[in-house]
């Protein structure tokens, strides 16, 4: 089998839970998704022999083991602080999604004349433990970054963008099902 | 309301209050003010009431605002209309079919010279309006995907606008009909280089705007299929978002479910490999810098603390004296010499500085001897006392 010379590079990535994304503001990472794209049936079979399924998401790709390794404690936990923190910027902007742009100085003024927005930026706080809500915002967008979802496309007029695999978080969300008195 | 005279009264009067329509006109979804509108007309109250008086603008109680008759003019050529006015196409379209008509009854030449103008010019007409609809109805779609907040309101316009584009299909393919097959007779009789021309380049542009139509058509769908999905996502986050704050997502839905099937890399803890590192590497100069660099860092970064030793009892340094009184076998030799008895005699009879018991007499006796037997003359001959035997010596 021949693998592409990047294959170091996407596993150190990927299993470190990442995602690699299309519109990534890095010129590596974009040429990564297109090395997976290419030889994706190889790469598969590859990763497979090491218990990693590599998933096509729309527009990125991930990793999932073939049998559950995180405990169910630890997923909940996440997936609830993943759902205040969509929860938080779909209220900022409901066209918060895969390609937005914005700075948290944007954020930072609608807090300030949207009762909503700020009563739910108080909530996050349990999760950043920090007092002002500019060091809480940050902490609530690095959270994003570590996890990949968001990136600081631009350091000077500190513009942040939302990646393609945020549509993983949104999947996740639409994959619970409601009961219909909720609805 | 009175009309102008002719176009040159019409253009000087727009002319010369081309700051208050390019204001206003800038300014037409909000209301205007007649005291704002009164500004820019130098304050002079008889040019505005001009204007209302020609119909260029009309007042409402406080506002002013421009004519819907100018207002869609000025939308129309500068391209920034919302509208999009189908009724144009229509009626041309009807116009072309009732002039090919007069054109085919009218036996005089010059007549159908004149129809046949009329006819050319609506083609043109037709051609430019459908191409011009295209283009706006394309903008309007794109902008309204872009900047309408409301889903809903997103999605009932996007539907409209995609009906739009199917009416302009629709109109497309009469005004194709009218030039190919249905006035068959007129485009046939009507020898003119022109009209053949204009009708070219019109199957042309309804060529192209089929194809655009397509696209368009792809496109909305595309538009509609996002919007749905974000207003999916944004109503099943509420649900979620309630349940979750009412402590009820685990029980009420499928939440635990989900979670236990997910096995995504991005929920575990992110690992570390911690390895081992090469000893050959490590030994070899390569990395001499590298090890330097530790070293440097492990100098500074810990301080070796001694320990001290408890401080010296007071006891241990002061003087003690203690006296004993030793033997001096050196001294018992040399008066033993000046003596004339034998050894152990003497000792036994021997004047110590102390009191000693016979025991150590006797020892001192194995001492003298065995220390200073050179100079001594030890005999064979021995005696007895108190149970020990001991040999006679004498001095030499």
């Amino acid at each position: 089998m021949l693998l592409p010379k990047q294959t170091a590079a996407i596993f150190e990535k990927l299993s470190k839970g990442q995602f690699i994304c299309s519109n990534a503001s890095n010129g590596d990472e974009r040429r990564w998704y297109n090395v997976i794209d290419e030889f994706y049936e190889d790469l598969y079979a590859y990763f497979m022999a090491i218990n990693f399924s590599l998933e096509r998401g729309n527009e990125f790709f991930y990793f999932t083991r073939t049998e559950a390794r995180a405990d169910l404690e630890r997923k909940i936990e996440a997936a609830y602080r993943l759902i205040d923190i969509v929860d938080f910027f779909k209220t900022f902007d409901q066209a918060f999604s895969a390609g937005y742009r914005f700075t948290p100085s944007q954020v930072l003024v609608r807090i300030n004349v949207d009762a909503t927005l700020k009563n739910k930026m108080e909530g996050l706080k349990k999760y950043t433990k920090e007092d002002t809500y500019k060091d809480s915002l940050q902490k609530v967008i690095d959270l994003l970054r570590k996890d990949n979802f968001t990136e600081l496309e631009n350091d000077i007029s500190n513009t942040y963008k939302v990646l393609t695999s945020f549509a993983y978080l949104e999947e996740l969300i639409l994959s619970i099902d409601t009961p219909t008195e909720v609805q | 309301m009175t009309s102008f005279h002719n176009i040159t009264e019409l253009l000087k009067t727009l002319d010369r209050e081309k700051k208050l329509l390019t204001e206003v006109f800038e300014k037409r979804r909000i209301p205007f003010k007649w005291e704002f509108a009164l500004l820019l007309v130098d304050e002079k109250e008889e040019r505005l009431t001009f204007l209302l008086n020609h119909g260029i603008m009309t007042r409402n109680g406080p506002f002013v605002e421009l004519d819907d008759q100018y207002l869609q003019f000025f939308e129309t050529i500068l391209e920034v209309n919302e509208e999009i006015n189908l009724s144009y196409i229509n009626e041309n379209i009807q116009q072309v079919k009732q002039n090919i008509i007069y054109y085919l009854q009218e036996n005089d030449a010059d007549r159908q010279y004149a129809y046949l103008k009329i006819i050319k010019g609506t083609l043109r007409k037709i051609d430019r309006i459908a191409y011009r609809n295209m283009v706006d109805l394309h903008r309007n779609i794109e902008n309204t995907f872009k900047t309408e907040p409301t889903y809903t309101i997103k999605i009932a316009k996007l539907e409209n606008f995609d009906a739009k584009r199917q009416d302009i299909t629709v109109l497309l393919d009469q005004a194709e009909l009218v030039v190919t097959t249905e006035e068959q007779a007129f485009f046939t009789s009507a020898y003119d280089e022109e009209l053949k021309q204009i009708v070219i380049s019109l199957r042309h542009l309804i060529n192209y705007l089929r194809h655009n139509s397509i696209e368009l058509q792809k496109q909305v769908i595309d538009y509609l299929n996002q919007v749905k999905y974000q207003s999916r996502v944004m109503e099943k986050l509420k649900q979620v978002k309630y349940l979750k704050d009412q402590f009820e997502l685990k029980n009420k839905t499928n939440f635990i479910e989900v979670l236990s099937n997910n096995k995504a890399v991005v929920f575990e803890v992110n690992p570390s490999y911690p390895l081992r590192l090469s000893l050959d590497v490590l030994r070899s100069d390569d990395t001499i810098e590298i090890k330097q660099r530790i070293a440097k860092r492990i100098k500074t970064g810990v301080k070796l603390t001694l320990p001290i030793a408890a401080t010296i009892d007071a006891e241990y340094l002061n003087n003690q004296t203690e006296q004993e009184i030793f033997i001096n076998l050196e001294e018992v030799k040399n008066s033993f010499t000046a003596a004339a008895n034998n050894l152990f005699n003497f000792i036994m009879q021997y004047n110590f500085q102390r009191p000693v018991d016979f025991q150590e007499r006797v020892t001192i006796y194995c001492q003298v001897v065995s220390i200073y037997q050179n100079e001594l003359n030890i005999t064979d001959y021995y005696q007895q006392q108190q149970q020990v035997e001991f040999a006679l010596v004498y001095p030499k």
